[in-house]
C-alpha cells in the first residue's frame, strides 16, 4: 500500500467515523437515545455534595451535611430527598454509594401507573406528574428498587423521587447533583457512551473493579450505571432483581385480556344456547321443576 | 301536556314511597346494631383525620409497605368472596340450572354491594382520590397497566351487576315495564359479568407480577392470575353458603314458606362445587410447587406457614365438603366454608401483605385504626344489605 | 457477575406429568365419592352444577 492509498483509507474512514457520529449527534439532539449517569463508587469521597445539590435544586429537605452524621447509618431516599450517599465498611476499606431512581429502561413503576402519571420520557428519564396521579402507590409495589417515595402525612401526597433533573435536561444543562460532584465520580452522558468508558476503566484496571457494570442487564437495564471495587451485594444492591424487564412480567396477562373480552363471551352465549335445548327436552319428558320466577 | 301531567303524579307517588321506605323497620336495640353503630361512627372519625392529616397518620402503611390492610383485605379479599355472583349467574342463566334460582337475586345483591364497598374502600387507600376520574374520562389512558384494566373492569362489572339486579329494585318500585325492560337484558349482562369477572379476578393477581423480587416464592409465581381466578370460584360458593346460612337465622321470616329441604339441597350443591373446584385448585397449588421447585422453600417457617395454607385451609376443607355432601351433614358442610373463607383470606393477606417483604425485619402489621376503618366498611355494607333485602324482593318475596 | 453454565428449565416436566396422572385417578375417585349414596331423593337429575357436569362428562 503505498503512501497515498493509506492516507486515503484513513481519510474515508475518518469520515466515516466522523459521519457517524455526526447522525448520533443528530439523533441524540432529537432526542432519540437515552441518556444516564455512571456513578464510579470508588472515586466517590462521600461529601454529599450531590444530597446537597439535589435538595437545593427541586426545594426539598437539605441536609446538614457537616453535623447530622448521617453516613453513621444506612439511609434511604425518601418523601424529603431524591437522593442519599450510604457509607458501607468493605474489606476494601469504606465504600460510598449514591442511591437514586434508576431510571429504568422499561420501568416497572410506568408499566404500573394507569394513568401515565409516571411516564418515561424519550430522553430515558422517568418523571412524575402530580396533575394525573392517583396516589394508588402501585409504582412503589412494582418498583424492584424500592425507589418512590410517598408523602404518608399529607392531605395532596405527592410521589417524590428522582427524575434525573429532567427540567434542567431540557435546558441542555446536566443534573444538579452530577454537576455538583467535585471528585468526577458521576458521569452525565448516553447510556451507549457510558458503557464504553465504563468497560473500558474496568479492563484498564481489572484487579480495581469487579467486572461487572451494575445497571447493565439490571431489571432489564438501567439509565443510572454504577461501578464498584467490592460485589455489588456487599454495598447495598440486591442482585437477585434479573435480567429480565419487570413490564415483561405482565405482558402474557395483558396480552390474553382482549383473548378472554373476544372468547369468553362468545363461549358463554354457546353454552347457554346448548343448555336452553337441554332444558326443553327434560321438560318434554315430564321434569318441570323450576324455581324461576322470571 | 297529559304526559307530563302522568309523569309528575308518578314521581311524585315514587318520592313518597321512597320517604316510606326509608323509615327504619323493627327493633332498633339488636346486639349487631350496638357493635356496628359505634364501630360505624368511630371510623368515621377516623377517616376525617385521614383526608386531613393524610394516610400515615392513621395508618401504619410505611414506603416499604405502601399497601395495608385496606387494599390487601378490602380490596384483594373482598373481591375474591364476592366472586359468588359471577359463579352463580354462570350457573342458572347460562348452565339453566334452576335449582338455583332462588339464591340468584341475593347472591347478586351481595356481590354489587361488596364491589361497591370494595371499591370504594379503594378510594379510601388512593392519596388523590379526587383524581379517580383520570383513567376512566381519558385524559390519561395508561394502556400499559394492570391496573388501568382492573378498574375499568371494576366500574363496568358494577354497572353489569346494577343492572342483573335492576329487575328487582324496578319491581320494589311498581315499575312493571321497566322491569319487563331490565329483565330482557339479564342474559347478556351476565355473559358480559362473567367474562369481566374472570378478568379482574386474575387481573388483581397480575397486580403483584412485577412484585417478583418482594413476595416470597412459595407465594409468587407467573400464574398468580389463573390461581386468583380458581380459587375466587370456590372463595364465592363458600361465601355464599356462609351468608345464607346467617341471612337464614336473621331473616328467617322473610324466608317464610321457602321449603327447608330445598335450602338444604341448595348448600349441599353449592358445597358439592366447591369440594371439586378446591380439589383442582390444590392440583395446581402441587402443581406450581413441583414446577418452582418449591420444596427447598419449606423447611422454615414460612415453608409451614404455607403449608397450613395449602393443605390445612384448602385440602382439608375440601375433604370435608366431599364428606358433608355425601353425608348430607350440613354441620361439617358450614365448618367446611368457614375453613375455605380463612384459606381464601389467608391467602389473599400472604400475596398482599403477610409474606410481601418476607425479608424485612420491621414487619407492616394494621393499626388499630386501619382494623376500624375496615369494620366501618363491612358493616356499613351490612347495613345497607339489610336494609335492602327487608324492602325490596330478593329473597323472592315481598315483605 | 455473569456465569454461563446449563440450566434445564424442564427439570421437573416429568414429575409434572406423574401428578397428573395421580390427579385424574383421584379426581375420577372424588367424583364418584361425592355422587354417592347421599342423593336419594335427587338422583334422576345429575345433581348439583359442577358435579352434574363432571358425571356427564364421565359417561
Ligand atoms: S428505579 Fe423504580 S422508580 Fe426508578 S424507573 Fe426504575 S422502576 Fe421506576
Ligand atoms: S401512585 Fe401515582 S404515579 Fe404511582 S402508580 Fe399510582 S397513579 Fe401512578
Ligand atoms: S438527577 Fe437530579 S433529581 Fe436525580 S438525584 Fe440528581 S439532582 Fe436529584
Amino acid at each position: 500500500m503505498d503512501r497515498r492509498r493509506f492516507f486515503a483509507t484513513a481519510g474515508t474512514a475518518a469520515g466515516t467515523l466522523l459521519h457517524m457520529k455526526k447522525s448520533e449527534a443528530a439523533n441524540a439532539k432529537e432526542g432519540k437515545e437515552f441518556v444516564g449517569v455512571l456513578v464510579d463508587t470508588t472515586r466517590c469521597i462521600g461529601c454529599r455534595a450531590c444530597e446537597v445539590a439535589c435538595s437545593v435544586a427541586w426545594n426539598n429537605f437539605v441536609p446538614d451535611v457537616k453535623n447530622d452524621n448521617a453516613l453513621d447509618h444506612r439511609r434511604d431516599t425518601s418523601d424529603k430527598q431524591y437522593t442519599v450517599v450510604n457509607r458501607f465498611k468493605t474489606e476494601k476499606g469504606d465504600v460510598f454509594v449514591k442511591r437514586q431512581c434508576m431510571h429504568c429502561w422499561q420501568a416497572a413503576c410506568v408499566a404500573m401507573c394507569l394513568v401515565n402519571a409516571m411516564y418515561k420520557t424519550k430522553e430515558g428519564p422517568v418523571t412524575w406528574n402530580g396533575e394525573k396521579c392517583l396516589g394508588c402507590r402501585f409504582c412503589m409495589v412494582a418498583c424492584p428498587f424500592d425507589i418512590p417515595k410517598a408523602e404518608y402525612l399529607s392531605w395532596n401526597p405527592r410521589i417524590m423521587k428522582c427524575h434525573m433533573c429532567y427540567e434542567r435536561l431540557q435546558e441542555g444543562k446536566k443534573p444538579a447533583c452530577v454537576e455538583a460532584c467535585p471528585a468526577d465520580a458521576l458521569m452525565f452522558g448516553q447510556k451507549r457512551e457510558l458503557m464504553e468508558i465504563a468497560r473500558h476503566r474496568v479492563y484498564s484496571h481489572p484487579d480495581k473493579y469487579v467486572h461487572q457494570i451494575y445497571g447493565e442487564q439490571e431489571a432489564g437495564g438501567t439509565g443510572w450505571l454504577y461501578l464498584s471495587a467490592v460485589p455489588f451485594d456487599q454495598i447495598g444492591f440486591r442482585t437477585d432483581l434479573g435480567t429480565t424487564p419487570y413490564p415483561e412480567y405482565t405482558k402474557q396477562f395483558l396480552v390474553s385480556v382482549p383473548l378472554v373480552l373476544f372468547g369468553v363471551p362468545a363461549l358463554l352465549l354457546g353454552l347457554s344456547e346448548l343448555s336452553d335445548r337441554k332444558n326443553e327436552v327434560r321438560e318434554s319428558e315430564g321434569w318441570t321443576e323450576t324455581g324461576a320466577d322470571e | 301536556m297529559n304526559t307530563t301531567a302522568i309523569g309528575t303524579s308518578e314521581f311524585n307517588r315514587v318520592a313518597s314511597f321512597i320517604w316510606q321506605e326509608l323509615k327504619p323497620r323493627g327493633k332498633w336495640l339488636t346486639p349487631f346494631n350496638v357493635i356496628s353503630i359505634p364501630i360505624i361512627l368511630l371510623g368515621i372519625g377516623i377517616l376525617y383525620f385521614r383526608f386531613v392529616y393524610g394516610i400515615g397518620f392513621v395508618t401504619n402503611l410505611n414506603q416499604y409497605y405502601p399497601l395495608g390492610i385496606w387494599i390487601g383485605f378490602d380490596v384483594v379479599t373482598g373481591v375474591a368472596l364476592a366472586g359468588g355472583a359471577y359463579v352463580i349467574t354462570f350457573v342458572v342463566y347460562v348452565m339453566r340450572m334452576e335449582k338455583y334460582h332462588s339464591i340468584v337475586r341475593v347472591t347478586v345483591l351481595n356481590g354489587l354491594l361488596a364491589y361497591i364497598f370494595y371499591a370504594g374502600a379503594l378510594t379510601l387507600d388512593l392519596g388523590r382520590p379526587w383524581h379517580i376520574v383520570n383513567p376512566i374520562i381519558g385524559n390519561s389512558f395508561g394502556y400499559n397497566s394492570v391496573l388501568f384494566l382492573v378498574s375499568w373492569h371494576f366500574l363496568l362489572y358494577m354497572l353489569t351487576m346494577a343492572l342483573e339486579f335492576s329487575p328487582v329494585v324496578a319491581e320494589w318500585a311498581q315499575l312493571e315495564k321497566a322491569r319487563k325492560f331490565l329483565s330482557g337484558l339479564t342474559l347478556g349482562a351476565v355473559i358480559f359479568g362473567i367474562t369481566l369477572s374472570i378478568l379482574h379476578q386474575s387481573g388483581l393477581g397480575a397486580l403483584f407480577l412485577m412484585a417478583k423480587p418482594k413476595i416470597h416464592p412459595l407465594w409468587y409465581s407467573e400464574f398468580i392470575p389463573v390461581m386468583f381466578v380458581v380459587s375466587s370460584i370456590y372463595a364465592g360458593l363458600s361465601m355464599i353458603i356462609f351468608e345464607g346460612t346467617i341471612s337464614h337465622k336473621v331473616f328467617r321470616d322473610l324466608l317464610a314458606g321457602q321449603d327447608h329441604h330445598r335450602y338444604e339441597e341448595i348448600i349441599l350443591g353449592l358445597g358439592k362445587g366447591a369440594a371439586i373446584t378446591m380439589f383442582v385448585y390444590y392440583f395446581f397449588q402441587a402443581l406450581l410447587f413441583i414446577h418452582e421447585e418449591r420444596w427447598e422453600l419449606i423447611t422454615d417457617a414460612w415453608g409451614y406457614w404455607y403449608l397450613l395454607e395449602v393443605i390445612g385451609l384448602v385440602l382439608i376443607p375440601c375433604f370435608m365438603y366431599a364428606y358433608a355432601v355425601r353425608n348430607r351433614n350440613l354441620g361439617i358442610l358450614k365448618v367446611a366454608a368457614v375453613l375455605a373463607l380463612l384459606g381464601i383470606i389467608l391467602n389473599r393477606l400472604n400475596v398482599t401483605v403477610i409474606a410481601y417483604r418476607w425479608y424485612d425485619v420491621d414487619k407492616y402489621y394494621p393499626s388499630w385504626q386501619e382494623i376500624v376503618v375496615t369494620l366501618t366498611v363491612v358493616f356499613t355494607e351490612i347495613w345497607i344489605f339489610r336494609w335492602i333485602v327487608t324492602r325490596m324482593p330478593v329473597f323472592g318475596k315481598r315483605r | 457477575m455473569e456465569y454461563y453454565t446449563y440450566v434445564n428449565i424442564f427439570e421437573t416436566k416429568g414429575l409434572e406429568y406423574l401428578l397428573l396422572m395421580c390427579f385424574f385417578a383421584l379426581f375420577i375417585y372424588l367424583v364418584r365419592y361425592l355422587s354417592g349414596p347421599g342423593k336419594k331423593d335427587s338422583a334422576p337429575r345429575d345433581g348439583s352444577a359442577a358435579g352434574g357436569r363432571m358425571k356427564g362428562a364421565g359417561h
